[in-house]
């Protein structure tokens, strides 16, 4: 029996010398890179304002949090549909599959060699572009993290390795089922997009029919009023409705990583600065955000085999 | 007998309700250990169907089947350690090179590095690839895949090679080669081979046994020559007698026997249809003619021409085993 090494071996330096993963890794570089431009030229242009600016580890972790949140939940998600396809399908179309799998080899080897050489390939892409990203900013700022801040990078890191992978058992799982990669491809880019944008939308709009929050017009001379019931009712909705969304729970395990500050409370209303929570804390918080991530990854590649193994190969 | 292959009633109905297609139906068949076997019919016959479900990548619908001993669902990876499996409608790795693809697969098959080297460089000399190996398959035309996928199934050294429709899409001279390296693989190393393919000229003549499969169904089975036999008891013996001399009283007497169906005269050469082989009746009423001078008697042989003719035409449920 062939071991899972094998397959996983050969499927990495498949990925890793593909065009597709090259230029990926390449142009998410340049997008992280362009999001530290735009912090560093902000941070440069506030500072006559704030002299002395925030304490230091808020900053410096601010900085990149801002440079990692607002690329990494696009690079994870696009890398693992692209890497992960035409897996299957691929295969299948090519007419390798039935050669392979007339190999003494389990097909849940095949699947699992793949999951694990799309596992590595995607951390040290991750790990390539955000620390290439960051090492750029600490030679830029000037600032060093500290051990506690390497520590949430690195957790985060993990972390958009993991939320890449779900997408990548979700794009398996559609790669088996479809018989062609142009049919998984569509299917995947329509999952992807369904979850990036049209529930976002979808779930402004509920909470905005269901609980519009109140916002009094300002008298004159006077700050504008906020209905903060009605506000946290309405953020409520969306949070719940956007939920079903990988992207909701991975940019929760962002906030709570990447921002000592932020609490279970939900982004909103903002919270008095408090005390800033333990890396502990934070990860307890992001918890149940990283279950649901790690479940749904589970079941994506359970349905996988389960179809995988009872298909017609010919 | 030894057997390789046996099926037991095996079945394989693809979709259901109205659009059910029975490609294999209720199926019994044996492969010889050490014969070259021909599984002969024509497209949609189910001859992919079943070499499928024989390897494991389809499971049947209901009834069982052996390969060299091994169920077929329930130790099928047995059976793919032993039997090297030409698909029909393969592919390989386009960005890997011929040894590249040949290596994963021997890795596959648990074949440790050093051991990987050799054999695969052996192989390819085997099959008349050692000149293109480092080239990239992408590149490559049909018949040096073609080759490659015979490579692929010797990798493991099989007892049991199956090939489906091997030489589709191989010129002539390529088709050659694949029958030589299949004689002799089955003289030199012993190994059964089965052959599946609708090119009954070009496939027939290197068959020890053949099996003729129609609509999902064996019609006949067995060695070549047994079934030609049984052909003949069937349809009549076929007698081609030359002669010199008095031929229209050889004629006359032969009308006389009770065994002719018919009996033709083109020439010299007398052309008879008899339900039983009357070769030395022929020859006795012959010598009792005077002046008459028999130059040759032959019984011609059913071609397999004719019995794929008669096979594939004959109603199923006419089944004949072998
Ligand atoms: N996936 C499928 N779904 C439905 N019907 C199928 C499927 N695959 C094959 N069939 C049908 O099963 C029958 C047998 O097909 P199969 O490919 O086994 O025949 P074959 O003898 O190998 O033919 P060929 O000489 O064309 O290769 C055909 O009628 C075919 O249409
Ligand atoms: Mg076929």
């Amino acid at each position: 029996m062939a071991d899972v090494f094998v397959v996983a071996s050969k499927e990495f330096s498949d990925i890793v010398r593909s065009k597709r993963f090259i230029v990926l890794v390449a142009i998410f570089g340049l997008i992280m890179t362009a999001a530290m431009v735009t912090v560093y030229v902000s941070i440069v242009q506030t500072m006559p304002t704030a002299p002395g600016g925030p304490p230091m580890p808020q900053r410096f972790l601010g900085t990149v949090a801002y440079m990692l949140i607002s690329t990494m939940p696009l690079f994870g998600a696009v890398m693992g549909v692209a890497l992960g396809c035409d897996t299957i399908s691929g295969e299948r179309e090519k007419g390798t599959l039935k050669i392979v799998l007339a190999q003494p080899v389990f097909r849940d080897t095949v699947i699992n060699g793949k999951f694990l050489a799309a596992t590595l390939a995607v951390s040290i892409a991750v790990f390539i572009t955000s620390l290439a990203n960051v090492g750029a900013s600490i030679m830029i700022l000037g600032v060093t993290p500290t051990g506690e801040e390497a520590l949430r990078l690195a957790l985060f890191m993990v972390f958009s390795v993991l939320f890449a992978m779900t997408y990548y058992g979700i794009a398996v799982f559609l790669s088996t089922v479809s018989k062609k990669t142009s049919q998984s491809v569509i299917l995947g880019v329509t999952v992807w997009a369904v979850f990036t944008f049209v529930i976002p939308i979808i779930a402004t709009l509920v909470a905005f029919t269901i609980a519009p929050p109140i916002i009094r017009p300002p008298s004159p001379g006077e700050p504008m009023e906020m209905d903060i019931e009605s506000i946290r009712r309405y953020t409520a909705i969306v949070e719940t409705i956007s939920s079903i969304t990988p992207n909701h729970h991975f940019s929760k395990v962002g906030q709570y990583l990447l921002n000592p500050y932020a609490t279970t409370g939900g982004p909103f209303p903002p919270q008095p600065a408090q005390e800033a929570a333990s890396v502990t804390s934070s990860l307890i918080y992001a918890g149940p955000n990283i279950l649901v991530l790690t479940i749904v990854t589970t079941l994506a590649f359970i349905a996988s085999y389960m179809v995988f193994t009872r298909q017609e190969v010919r | 007998m030894e057997y390789v292959i046996e099926t037991n009633d095996l079945t394989k109905v693809y979709g259901s309700g109205k659009e059910a297609v029975t490609a294999v139906d209720h199926e019994n068949m044996r492969i010889k250990r050490g014969s070259i076997s021909g599984i002969l019919g024509p497209n949609g016959a189910g001859k992919t169907t079943l070499v499928m479900m024989l390897t494991g990548l389809i499971l049947p619908t209901s009834g069982t089947a052996k390969v060299l001993g091994h169920d077929i669902v329930k130790e099928s990876l047995q059976i793919r350690k032993k039997v090297g499996l030409l698909p029909e409608g393969f592919g390989f790795y386009d960005h890997l090179t011929a040894k590249q693809n040949l290596d994963y697969i021997a890795a596959l098959n648990d074949i440790p590095k050093e051991e990987r080297d050799k054999r695969v460089g052996e192989i390819l000399k085997a099959v008349g690839s050692d000149g293109f190996k480092d080239r990239k398959v992408g590149g490559f035309s049909r018949g040096m895949k073609q080759r490659l996928a015979i490579a692929q199934t010797l990798i493991k050294d099989p007892e049991l090679l199956i090939f489906d429709e091997p030489t589709a899409g191989v010129d002539p001279e390529g088709a050659k080669a694949f029958k030589d390296m299949v004689s002799k693989l089955n003289k030199e190393q012993g190994k059964t081979i089965v052959v599946c393919t609708h090119l009954l000229f070009e496939m027939g003549p290197l068959c020890t046994d053949v099996a003729i499969m129609n609509q999902g169904r064996f019609v006949v089975q067995g060695n070549v020559e047994e079934i030609a036999e049984r052909m003949m008891a069937e349809e009549g013996y076929r007698i081609e007698v030359e002669a010199r001399g008095d031929v229209g009283a050889f004629v006359a007497k032969l009308k006389r026997l009770k065994e002719i169906i018919s009996l033709e005269v083109k020439d010299d050469v007398i052309s008879i249809k008899t339900m039983s082989d009357v070769r030395a009746e022929i020859n006795k009423r012959a010598a009792k003619i005077k002046g008459l001078e028999v130059l040759s008697i032959r019984r011609l042989e059913p071609s397999l021409e004719d019995l794929f003719m008669k096979y594939y035409q004959k109603e199923i449920g006419v089944v004949a085993h072998g």
